[in-house]
């Protein structure tokens, strides 16, 4: 199964909007959004490759920053949440999975107006558990980079 | 369902850019410490209706920064934190309504470096258990 083959389970509901009308960025279109916190904070943008990979992005405004002008860490591991998750459950054949852990590591600032763009990898996939992590960037340069744990629910 | 007062004393922590848009997140002081509290509302949600894994460690990232900037402080008072690491475990579910208490504390700080653990609960029931480490500098 590849993952264009996973038909999400709200496939078909309404999408939620978001607050703010953000333009993609050059190559990417706007996901479509399920979770209210994530249209709180969105639009989030998706780029599907030739060759079946994705990145994900967001553009950050004054919603996602600290009081000194930098994206707040909250924000970065919120995109994290999503886009981790979206790769577990792409990885997994679509079935749900939550979040168990995640670690995030802060290697630079992002700043208002930054393109910051995600690539994730499923490390490793038991029957129960997702092993996901990614890298992210602005610019071609580093920002953060996660590990995370997903449970695959209703396997043991 | 009308959400019931905060504690006296208590005010909003992080009012302006991601703090004030994600919470409101209320921060105050009881008898064990420094305490924050925010009640879960729809726009805290995931898909499934319960409280949404970022905005959990939204919060989270937001009681232990608030603790690791006063500790700070207290020898240097224009000294600025900054997290290098987050590391944030998802015990259970949060629900919409239900009020989250928010707790950290300071396991070691170094010169340049501190260590703190935070927590995440609803009553008795924890929802997150957290570790972070932050860098200590001097106003730029």
């Amino acid at each position: 199964m590849t993952e264009s083959d996973v038909t999400h389970p709200l496939h078909g509901r309404t999408p939620l909007t978001c607050p703010r009308d953000v333009t993609p960025p050059a190559g990417f279109v706007s996901q479509e959004l399920h979770d209210p916190f994530e249209a709180h904070m969105g639009p989030l943008f998706e780029q599907i490759n030739a060759d079946g990979s994705r990145v994900f992005a967001f553009i950050a405004d004054e919603r996602h920053l600290r009081a000194d002008g930098s994206v707040h860490e909250g924000m970065m591991m919120t995109f994290a949440d999503a886009f981790l998750g979206g790769a577990a459950w792409r990885g997994s054949g679509g079935k749900p999975c939550v979040t168990m852990s995640l670690q995030a590591s802060f290697l630079a600032d992002a700043k208002q107006g930054d393109v910051i763009e995600c690539r994730t990898k499923v490390e490793k996939q038991t029957r129960s558990v997702m092993f996901v992590s990614a890298s992210f960037t602005v610019k071609g340069e580093p920002v953060m980079t996660a590990t995370s744990l997903w449970k695959v629910l209703g396997e043991r | 369902m009308t959400a019931s007062p905060f504690p006296a004393g208590f005010t909003q922590v992080q009012t302006e850019g991601f703090g004030g848009f994600a919470g409101p997140v209320m921060g105050g002081t009881d008898d064990k410490g420094p305490l924050f509290l925010m009640d879960i509302a729809y726009q805290h949600l995931n898909g499934a209706d319960r409280l949404h894994g970022g905005m959990m460690m939204s919060l989270m990232s937001i009681v232990m920064g608030e603790v690791a900037a006063a500790t700070a402080k207290v020898k240097d008072a224009s000294a600025v934190t900054r997290p290098l690491s987050l590391n944030c475990d998802f015990v259970s579910a949060g629900e919409t309504d239900e009020r989250i208490e928010g707790r950290a504390e300071v396991t070691r700080a170094t010169r340049s470096v501190m260590f703190i653990s935070g927590t995440l609960a609803v009553g008795p029931r924890v929802l997150m258990t957290a570790t972070g480490v932050y860098a200590i500098k001097a106003a730029e």
